[in-house]
């Protein structure tokens, strides 16, 4: 019985030790002063420097522009080679499920170091760091993509859904994107928000292809790092709360799914 | 007959995304560590190099170091976290899982610069500790192996914890009555039922922790740019910034953290194939949770 007091108490701890260090780069950001024992000068001038500068919100825009672009080409090229595996070729589905998933084993550095020194000298299109990051980005979600569609497919049960609609008469590209595809919706959805949300905690793979050639808000973040301490934790608000943003869309759909199933 | 032959082209898109950012410059990486720097041919020279430069030797040891130790007490939390939950109500599991998702995004940057708030050199703990007389906290050092550390288990714990709690539902309520019942304490059932039903789970989690180590880049960097010797740090080094690029060597770093990382994630694989009670169950919620 000793233990079920334990519990809470393991939790509360827990929490505090998380929430703590959260809270602690909150509280700096409003703050111009912090150097007693209580912070001093409750200010928001840091978010408002941080929204007056055209930086900002330029590199911003970058993060996003950089992460729905590889989240739809992901989604509509996995979802093209499903609706082969599913229709004509099921044997070649475990090849597919092993080209999704290196990318864990060379997540991050080791890929964004592979594509660099491959493509930096490369001529023509293919040394331009937009399209380098587009493509890297696309390969370090994959896995999470294939995983969202795969398991979306088995739980509609995909290929019984393109029997009953060829049996309505319907063709099988026509019963793979407007019957199966809409079905599948909310689970790519919801893989989605989890790669948004890993794009935009990325600094790696920005820094190393993108660098000063494509500046997103993670690199911003950086360089602020060295200059104040107060427009940085305003920074990080910030992207914390579009992150928060994006699990929050992502979890209240997967309750939806959830009830629907 | 000719129909049929046009599904195919919907494979194309998926094959040339593939070629050209994953399969194309994983084999060329591993080509190029055996290759001698700006000349052709076959060489080991770089792998020798690592292994026996005093600079690398300390990167593959320190990283192997701060992502075993970040990792097993990253897990020893998470146990008792998820434990904690699991005899708890749903109100302390909505509340616990509610604070684990909203950190399990505070990594990085962000996570390195609230810890140098905190415990920085002019940190708010390291002020509070000095005006409290308290060494600990005013004599730490943030800028090393153990500010580091304290760093990854930090980002650690979130992780860790969201993959254990599901592993506890296949715990059954029955099997503690069934201990209790026959005079076993609660800390018989955890040692002789609960960890073992727990163990491909626990391990699984530890590997998984890590990799997520292993890989991490932007927290150490963050904390101490280029001053501490991990894989990671100096793999990125040698394609960017600037010192002298030495892709043929940097590639071989890459190798190596490469068959790391494919170790830990066969070793991982080994176990929820062999773990007879929880692989299911846990391999499914690595998917919900990842």
């Amino acid at each position: 019985m000793k233990r079920s007091k334990s519990g809470p108490v393991t939790v509360v701890v827990v929490s505090l030790y998380l929430l703590i260090p959260l809270l602690m780069t909150l509280v700096y950001s409003v703050f111009s002063k912090w150097s007693d024992i209580l912070p001093e000068g409750f200010t928001l001038k840091y978010y408002w420097e941080l929204f007056s500068d055209a930086s900002f919100g330029v590199s911003l825009m970058r993060t996003v522009l950089i992460s729905v672009m590889p989240i739809i080409l992901t989604a509509l090229v996995v979802l093209l080679a499903m609706y082969v595996i599913i229709l004509y070729l099921p044997g070649l589905e475990k090849y597919i499920r092993i080209l999704c998933t290196i990318p864990y084993a060379i997540q991050g550095v080791i890929l964004a170091v592979s594509v660099l020194s491959l493509y930096s000298n490369a001529p023509g299109i293919l040394s331009n760091r937009t399209l380098l990051l587009t493509g890297t980005y696309c390969v370090a979600i994959l896995p999470y993509m294939y995983q969202g569609i795969q398991s979306s497919l088995l739980a509609v049960n995909a290929p019984r859904l393109i029997e009953a609609a060829q049996m309505l008469g319907a063709g099988r590209l026509y019963a793979f994107f407007r019957v199966v595809v809409p079905n599948i919706l909310s689970g790519v959805i919801i893989s989605a928000m989890l790669s948004a949300s890993i794009i935009f905690g990325d600094f790696v793979i920005a820094n190393t292809l993108g660098g000063n050639y494509f500046e997103t808000a993670q690199i911003y973040l950086y360089q602020t790092l060295f200059a104040s301490g107060q427009k940085t934790s305003a920074v990080i608000m910030v992207l914390f709360l579009l992150t928060l943003f994006i699990s929050l869309i992502a979890f209240s759909l997967k309750k939806k799914e959830r009830r629907q199933g | 007959m000719k129909k049929r032959k046009y599904y195919l082209a919907a494979l194309i898109p998926f094959l040339i995304l593939v070629t050209l950012f994953e399969i194309l410059p994983l084999i060329m990486v591993i080509i190029r560590s055996f290759m001698p720097e700006n000349a052709v041919g076959l060489t080991l020279a770089h792998y020798a190099h690592i292994f026996s430069t005093r600079l690398y030797q300390q990167a593959v040891i320190n990283s192997v170091l701060v992502s075993a130790v970040s990792s097993v007490i990253g897990i020893a939390v998470a146990y008792l976290g998820a434990k904690a939950v699991y005899e708890g109500g749903p109100l302390l599991k909505h509340f616990f899982k509610t604070v684990l998702s909203l950190t399990s995004n505070f990594a990085g940057i962000p996570l390195a610069f609230a810890y140098i708030i905190l415990l920085g050199k002019v940190g708010v703990l390291v002020l509070w500790g000095k005006m409290a007389g308290i060494s600990a906290l005013s004599d730490f050092n943030l800028y090393s192996i153990r500010g580091l550390l304290i760093v990854y288990i930090y980002f650690q714990i979130p992780l860790a914890t969201l993959l254990m709690i599901p592993s506890f539902d296949a715990i059954r309520r029955e099997w503690k009555e069934s201990v209790s019942i026959m005079g076993g304490s609660s800390f018989t059932f955890w040692t002789k039922v609960g960890l073992p039903a727990l163990r491909p789970a626990i391990l699984g989690t530890i590997s998984v922790l890590f990799a997520n180590a292993l890989a991490a880049y932007a927290t150490a960097y963050a904390l101490l740019q280029n001053n501490f010797s991990l894989i990671p740090i100096r793999l990125s080094e040698q394609f960017v910034g600037d010192i002298t690029q030495h892709k043929e060597f940097g590639s071989a770093l890459a190798v190596v953290l490469m068959v790391l990382m494919v170790a830990l994630i066969l070793i991982n694989d080994a176990i929820l194939k062999k773990g007879p009670l929880l692989s299911r169950s846990s391999r499914k919620n690595k998917e919900d949770e990842s």
